[in-house]
């Protein structure tokens, strides 16, 4: 008896896994200005809907696909939508300690949210919170009503499209194979690429190749197989940043989550190349550390940093200038990462007190080498923004917020290097002025886009970015507190 | 003499010393930061005129270029183990040089070109006060000055021609501030209201008034609804509309009647339009209500002398009108088909038959106006729009009288002695040539409505040359140069609608003219190569000083 009802109440989801079957993960449609794998749309819609990668622990396209044909086999089911802030929870009704609403209770307050979000005519979190979730019934409503899944009919790779909706009512196997068939012989399955690439998780191998090479380096003592994991490393994400280019045609380094990325690999990239001149292993633990830790933030700063390949806005749109002016920003940025590493490292192990005067000058050094080439690319990148913008724009500077704050990271550095002619920088304040000095780096970095955003270069706006900016802040300056003080330093100097 | 040679060696060494430079390039980050900071929550063009081109930002960066070039100059005669140095520092000297051109004479601008319309005109970011004096057939201009908050002038507009007109002061960001003010010559018919009509998700407040000298006006339109605001003895007239649905209204003795009250009949036209007709003293006054409040002449023109109106309530039936009396409401019930009149004091909230709109009295007056007094805040920026402070305003006084000239219109003052009109306008430049939009394209991302490009095709005509008519391509990183200016594809703005009803565009250019440009190139370029001069190549020769 027990057995047949379950069956009974199985039936159903096996049905619709086999409806679902057809709407295979690498079918090709037309979302959010491109063409790309039905995973990857799907990927991203869950994504954006939930907060979380998965509904259930089910595949993102199962989901999507149960939302779609929902009211086709009239088999609905309850979905959570993410509602962030504290304001938007008590408006609509969710629990505390609880992040998301039911869809169905969502789609029918479509008109408090609206009224609210006329309501606050300053644009504050809360009513971004509120525009974010309208985005999200948005999305919903268009999943279940069958828009959001695009069927290719012929014509051109953009514009040969037509959503799924009208085809509701005939047989979706024979509707989808032939549009997927049709489309593999009238255009090339680029989106092939993509969708190889999403179920590859090569930044995941980095990541895991990267601490391997650290624990060798600092387990095992082993520097060899620490540099041969950090080749690895570099060239797995290699192979990553090469995918995105081909994926989207233009340079690697379009919004945060490819800054951050390409960060990384900058930095483990110019560790490696120093240590051929000066065979140091605090080089590569800082290298590792610092590529390691940006992979980490791209894994889990979901929130902050989107891994979607989307449109670029119009300014950007200059492979040449695009490629050359934000890669050595980047670059620079990933230098001076490398000696704000190596300052905290320097200031901990102060603190700890296992620094020989010997140690502490010569970590001095290696923070100094780092700067340099941080303030050589910083000053070539900012020119080259100056260039840039005098090309397409006839101006070489405008006081941008953006690169305002660059030439702040930059003067920054001034002040230290020119300190250090006079007797006002010692070596201790230097040490704790390159550690304090990356706050200027991230608040170019992120924090104008996060905190200031406005201006021409306020295309990577996002939210949660203020939290994670204001942490970093506060760590930094409570290691600077802690190991910072005089007091640490005069029992070095001993 | 030796003492001025002494006081140059003290100022050499303080400008060349590190310390200097230390403390200068300190001063310049944090106001730097600070700049920053006010552009996110003021807007561009107050962090400009508080900190990027004020007087002590100039400054610092006279402190900044003093001592680099004095470092320099220190350490002269060249050493070799400097290189690197003097490469960097001389970049910095030329670019400098370069920002100093530009700042005294380049050209930073907009040209907005509307379809099929020729344009020379570029408009910078200064503004100026325009005087034209219509009798004298003269104008004057003069610049405002570049401040952030508001400044007093005290200067009168040209001091050899006349002292009539004194300009007291500016104020770069203004807000509208309402003033009720009231003098003798006020009649206390001429009342006025302020009212807030609301709902659960909406709110306005409405300034009315009878006065001709208040800045508000005596009918409002929000959306479909339709607010009329009327002397305060026509509600009796409301609440007692006759069959006719007519009200005549004496503008000379303030009374209101219906045709039913004094008996007057309703006449048909053949063709079926009403009218009403009555004696005025000796003329006989004609009306057709349906189609003008005002009288008729025999020949069908209007007589707009005559001092009657007569009103046909049944015009405001269908839609949503709302009549104001300033204490008083009336509209149309359609549902019980009546005019409903409710009185409205102070704290007394009456129901709208619209959108469960509800409206509240906020403010009478029958002895004070309500006029808009421009008041300086400090402007508030969101999304790159500014959001509060939008207004320009300059205070002038003529033959003793304060008014003030606004950036949204112009001021038109005119009596027996002076007739002139007053504008805040941005200055303007013209260019030796013209160019027009021929066709303006936006390009959107497949499937989406983001533009993915805009895209400006333009005639180049010179007047100068022998050229002819140049075509030219503009859009996003592919600006046109021409005549050392650069123009680039900046935004674009709606027009209207083409005759196949798609959406029609102007094209905004930003319009540049960078005088210091070959010295900004030479000076990065002796930069990045002195940097990587100094870092890079000397470090091998250097050792490492542990």
């Amino acid at each position: 008896m027990k057995w047949i009802l379950a069956f009974t109440l199985l039936l159903p989801l096996v049905s619709f896994a086999n409806d679902c079957d057809v709407f295979k993960e690498e079918n090709p449609v037309l979302a959010g200005g491109r063409v790309k794998p039905y995973l990857v749309l799907a990927n991203e819609s869950i994504k954006f809907l939930t907060g979380k990668s998965k509904f259930n622990d089910e595949a993102p396209a199962l989901t999507f696909c149960r939302l779609m044909l929902q009211q086709r086999t009239g088999t609905e089911f309850d979905f959570p939508i993410l509602v962030e802030h504290v304001d938007s929870k008590k408006l609509l009704g969710v629990d505390e300690g609880n992040n998301t609403q039911s869809a169905s209770s969502l789609v029918q307050k479509k008109d408090l949210i609206r009224s609210e979000i006329m309501k606050q005519k300053e644009s504050n979190s809360f009513k971004k919170d509120l525009n974010k979730v309208w985005a999200r019934i948005d999305l919903y409503e268009k999943i279940v009503s069958g828009n959001a899944y695009t069927v290719y009919t012929g014509g051109s790779e953009n514009s040969g499209w037509s959503p799924l909706a009208n085809y509701m009512d005939q047989d979706l196997k024979q509707v989808i194979e032939s549009s997927v068939a049709k489309f593999k012989i009238e255009h090339d399955s680029n989106y092939m690429l993509e969708y190889k690439f999403a179920k590859s998780h090569l930044f995941s191998y980095a990541m895991l190749v990267a601490l391997v090479g650290i624990f060798m380096a600092v387990l095992f003592k082993s520097m060899r197989w620490g540099v041969i994991l950090a080749i690895f490393t570099l060239i797995i994400e290699a192979i990553g940043i090469a995918i995105r280019v081909m994926i989207s045609g233009r340079a690697p380094i379009t919004n945060m989550y490819e800054t951050v990325l390409f960060s990384g690999f900058g930095a483990l990239t110019i560790a490696l190349v120093v240590l051929l001149f000066r065979k140091d292993k605090t080089f590569l633990l800082a290298g590792l550390g610092y590529n390691i830790l940006c992979l980490f933030m791209m894994m889990f700063a979901n929130n902050m940093l989107d891994s979607a390949i989307s449109p670029l806005v119009p300014v950007l749109r200059d492979n040449f200038w695009l490629s050359t002016h934000v890669t050595t920003i980047i670059l620079s940025y990933a230098a001076l990462a490398l000696s704000w590493l190596v300052a905290n490292m320097t200031l901990v192990k102060m603190r700890i007190g296992s620094l020989t005067k010997a140690d502490y000058r010569y970590y001095q050094d290696l923070t100094y080498t780092c700067i340099k080439i941080g303030i050589v690319l910083l000053a070539a990148g900012i020119i080259l923004g100056g260039v840039w913008a005098d090309y397409s724009w006839g101006r070489f500077w405008g006081w941008d917020p953006k690169e305002t704050w660059s030439l702040i990271v930059l003067l920054f550095y001034m002040v230290i290097v020119h300190g250090r002619y006079s007797s006002w920088i010692d070596t201790h304040r230097f040490i704790v002025l390159s550690a304090a000095g990356f706050m200027t780096v991230m608040m170019a970095w992120f924090g104008v886009n996060y905190i200031l955003a406005s201006g021409l270069h306020s295309y990577g706006f996002s939210e949660g970015g203020a939290i994670f900016l204001g942490s970093f802040f506060l760590v930094q300056t409570i290691i600077i507190l802690i190991c910072g003080t005089k007091k640490n330093f005069k029992q070095v100097a001993k | 003499m030796n003492k001025i040679i002494d006081l140059y060696k003290k100022t050499e060494r303080l400008l060349s010393d590190v310390k200097f430079a230390v403390v200068i390039i300190s001063l310049f980050t944090v106001s730097l930061i600070y700049g920053t900071f006010m552009e996110s929550y003021h807007g561009t063009d107050y962090a400009n005129r508080l900190v990027y081109k004020s007087w002590w930002f100039m400054g610092i960066q006279l402190g900044m270029f003093l001592s680099i070039f004095m470092a320099t100059v220190v350490r002269l005669p060249m050493k070799k183990r400097l290189y690197g140095f003097y490469v960097i520092h001389a970049g910095l000297i030329i670019l400098f040089i370069g920002s100093f051109f530009t700042y005294i004479n380049g050209i930073d601008g907009q040209l907005q070109l509307l379809p099929n319309t020729p344009s020379s005109t570029v408009f910078i970011n200064d503004d100026i006060l325009r005087v034209e004096f219509k009798n004298l057939k003269r104008t004057f201009q003069m610049s405002l000055p570049y401040s952030y908050g508001q400044k007093s002038l005290n200067t009168p507009i040209n001091p050899d021609v006349d002292k009539i007109i004194k300009v007291k002061s500016f104020i770069p960001f203004a807000e509208r501030d309402i003033q009720w003010v009231g003098d003798e010559n006020h009649h206390s018919s001429q009342h006025s209201s302020q009212y807030m009509i609301f709902n659960e998700n909406f709110s306005q407040d409405v300034t009315l008034s009878l006065s001709p000298r208040s800045d508000y006006k005596s009918s409002e339109r929000m959306g479909l609804l339709n607010v009329h605001y009327m002397p305060e003895f026509l509600k009796s007239c409301f609440s007692n509309v006759g069959a006719s649905g007519f009200i005549i209204w004496n503008l000379i003795t303030s009374q209101c009647y219906t045709p039913e009250d004094k008996g007057y009949p309703i006449g048909k036209t053949d063709k079926g339009a009403r009218f009403v007709a009555f004696t005025h003293g000796q003329t006989l006054l004609k009306f057709f209500p349906d189609f003008a409040p005002v009288a008729v002449n025999d020949d069908l023109t209007k007589n707009e002398n005559s001092p009657f109106r007569v009103l046909s309530a049944d015009l405001f039936k269908e839609k949503p009108n709302l009549f104001l009396f300033g204490k008083s409401v009336a509209y149309y019930k359609k549902r019980k088909k009546t005019w409903k009149v409710e009185d409205l004091t102070n704290d007394n909230i009456v129901g709208l038959p619209w959108m469960n709109f509800k409206i509240r009295l906020l403010r009478h007056s029958n002895d004070t106006f309500p006029i808009q007094i421009p008041k300086a805040v400090t402007p508030i920026q969101d999304n790159g729009k500014i959001i509060k402070g939008n207004i320009k305003a300059v205070e002038v006084e003529v033959g003793g009288k304060s008014y003030w000239v606004r950036n949204d219109g112009p001021l038109e003052l005119s009596n027996s002695k002076l007739n002139v009109r007053l504008q805040i306008l941005p200055k303007e430049i013209k260019l030796p040539y013209q160019i027009t939009l021929e066709r303006f394209k936006m390009n959107k991302n497949p499937g989406t409505n983001d533009p993915a490009s805009y895209e400006s095709f333009v005639q180049l005509l010179d007047g100068r040359g022998a050229t002819g008519i140049e075509k030219h391509h503009v859009y996003m990183n592919h600006p046109l140069k021409y005549d050392d200016f650069t123009f680039y594809q900046s935004s674009y703005f709606p027009v209207g609608r083409n005759e196949d009803g798609s959406e029609q565009y102007g094209s905004a250019f930003s319009v540049n003219y960078d005088p210091g440009r070959f010295f900004k190139y030479l000076g990065s370029l002796f930069i990045v190569l002195g940097s990587i001069w100094h870092y890079i190549i000397n470090r091998k020769k250097k050792k490492v000083l542990v």
